[in-house]
């Protein structure tokens, strides 16, 4: 089986780092194409063993399993391109839909948990695994500064809160319990953590992770909405970024949606949707 | 429990009076279509389904058809639940009260205007759930003070039933059981402040509207 990546961005990055180092397969089954050779991924996919080139068709010619690993927006206009040369070996997986298939569920299982879920679930599943990555770098950022400003050297600090939230993410993984529960476990009477926790309450926390998962999301489903409904002429767009985009005649910004419409912050005590 | 199964709607609706339409919202239309040409004006039925109006219901069913919307809460498996009626345009007073008394084991049972179902989905069916956040909290705070966490729990949860209880036996308003347990300079004195200070009114306003807007919005859908 020969694997194929349209875009070699980050997402097609990490996957391939992730099959190659299971074993799942070779590096050198691997295609990966992108009208951009200056990304670091670029270099990051060649230093691995990945074919590169910058034709879409040629990586769909090699490729028995096809990821189309660009942004939503970009999607139709690939699709345009490679569709006369999609065969019926072919099987095409969009990263930006994400539905899987069960020949492809061991592959995808070599790099985490995979399940398969209702397409309608998928902006969801963004605003909250998708991104949740960004939402505990961000909190092991702020815990390392704590740790920092009670006198401890950076590099242990952030060492000791990423194995903090790596453990505790491992116990609830494990356990049957409720993480409600699990706090209680560890929340002794009068102690350090309660006092914390009180703290976390009295900022909002809970509600600070709810509005930004569903920001998330909500963003997400703009962003389709706003892929679904792009009007530019496939032989008009020479690169895939943001910028050359917006280049084309007829495209404002608008259009492309770079100004967020999501807005959390109008009301106190809740979300208005855009 | 003795109660006849059957894999047949229509067999229970032509050996049933009274009639409960307990599945699924999504699946509503279909099976009230299977059963519709078996009901008669003498039939009672009654909805269960969350966000299914009675304009919906009315509408898939003969004309004259005597329906009724009900909406219950959690506690309702305790019978302590709170359940609201709404009646339909061919239900009758008499019928809506002869429900009344039928589903009294429950618990709290009112009739009221459709247009009431929302709010009491977002107070009762929602306010369950409420209570226990702020079960959490009250524990929480125990803890925060040195009371092992499992009794603390014990004792929010016993809290929240017997303050529930004189707020429903005593007849008295609120704000007088609480003055009520308010010496002056006391604890409970310093206690409120600091909830009032937190804001809880508004919150707990700003939650029952959010959940009483999405029962809306569902059904609109």
């Amino acid at each position: 089986m020969s694997v194929g990546f349209i875009g070699a961005g980050q997402l097609a990055h990490a996957l391939v780092k992730g099959f190659t180092a299971a074993g799942v397969i070779a590096a050198h089954r691997v295609t990966a194409s992108s009208p951009d050779t200056d990304l670091p991924t670029v270099t990051g996919l060649r230093k691995m063993g990945v074919n590169f080139t910058t034709s879409n068709k040629e990586t769909t010619h090699k490729s028995d399993v096809l990821f189309l690993a660009v942004k939503p927006h970009i999607i139709p206009f690939v699709l345009d391109e490679i569709g006369p040369d999609i065969e019926d070996r072919h099987l095409i997986v969009s990263c930006a839909a994400g539905v899987t298939i069960s020949s492809i569920e061991k592959l995808m299982a070599s790099v985490g948990f995979c399940t398969e879920v209702e397409e309608d679930l998928i902006d969801a599943v963004t605003g909250l695994s998708g991104s949740g990555p960004a939402y505990a770098f961000t909190a092991l950022d702020a815990l390392a500064d704590g740790g920092v400003k009670m006198g401890l050297p950076r590099r242990l600090a952030v060492r000791l809160g990423a194995q903090a939230l790596l453990g505790a993410a491992k116990m609830l993984l494990d356990s049957e319990q409720h993480p409600g529960q699990l706090k209680d476990n560890v929340c002794s009477p009068g102690g350090a953590t309660i006092h914390a926790l009180h703290f976390l309450e009295s900022g909002g926390f809970r509600s600070l992770l709810i509005n930004a998962v569903e920001a998330s999301c909500i963003r997400t489903r703009e962003l389709q909405f706003l892929a679904d409904q792009e009007k530019i002429s496939p032989a008009a767009i020479k690169k895939t970024t943001l910028d050359k985009v917006m280049q084309q005649p007829g495209v404002s910004d608008t259009s492309v949606g770079t100004k967020s419409r999501v807005n959390l912050f109008n009301n106190m005590s809740g979300i208005k949707k855009p | 429990m003795g109660v006849v199964v059957t894999h047949s709607n229509e067999e229970v609706v032509q050996h049933s009076r009274l009639v409960f339409l307990a599945v699924k919202p999504h699946l509503v239309s279909t099976v009230l279509n299977g059963i519709s040409k078996h009901v008669t004006p003498q039939h009672i039925l009654v909805s269960i389904a969350a966000g299914v109006t009675l304009e919906t219901l009315e509408q898939l069913l003969p004309s004259r058809s005597c329906v009724i919307r009900m909406m219950p809460n959690l506690p309702c498996m305790l019978q302590e639940g709170a359940v609201l009626l709404a009646c339909g345009a061919a239900a009758s007073q008499e019928v809506g009260s002869m429900l009344k008394n039928l589903l009294s084991p429950c618990g709290l049972v009112e009739v009221g205007p459709e247009a009431w179902i929302d709010a009491h989905t977002g107070l009762s069916g929602s306010g369950v759930a409420f209570a226990f956040v702020f079960a959490e909290a009250l524990a929480d705070g125990a803890v925060k003070m040195g009371m092992p966490s499992s009794l603390a729990h014990r004792i929010a949860a016993q809290t929240i039933l017997g303050a529930g209880l004189l707020l429903r036996d005593t007849g008295k308003h609120p704000a007088q059981l609480r003055a009520e347990v308010c010496t002056p300079g006391g604890t409970t004195a310093y206690g409120l402040h600091a909830l009032e200070k937190g804001g809880i009114r508004a919150a707990t306003v700003d939650a029952v509207e959010a959940a009483t807007e999405r029962a809306r919005e569902l059904g609109r859908r």
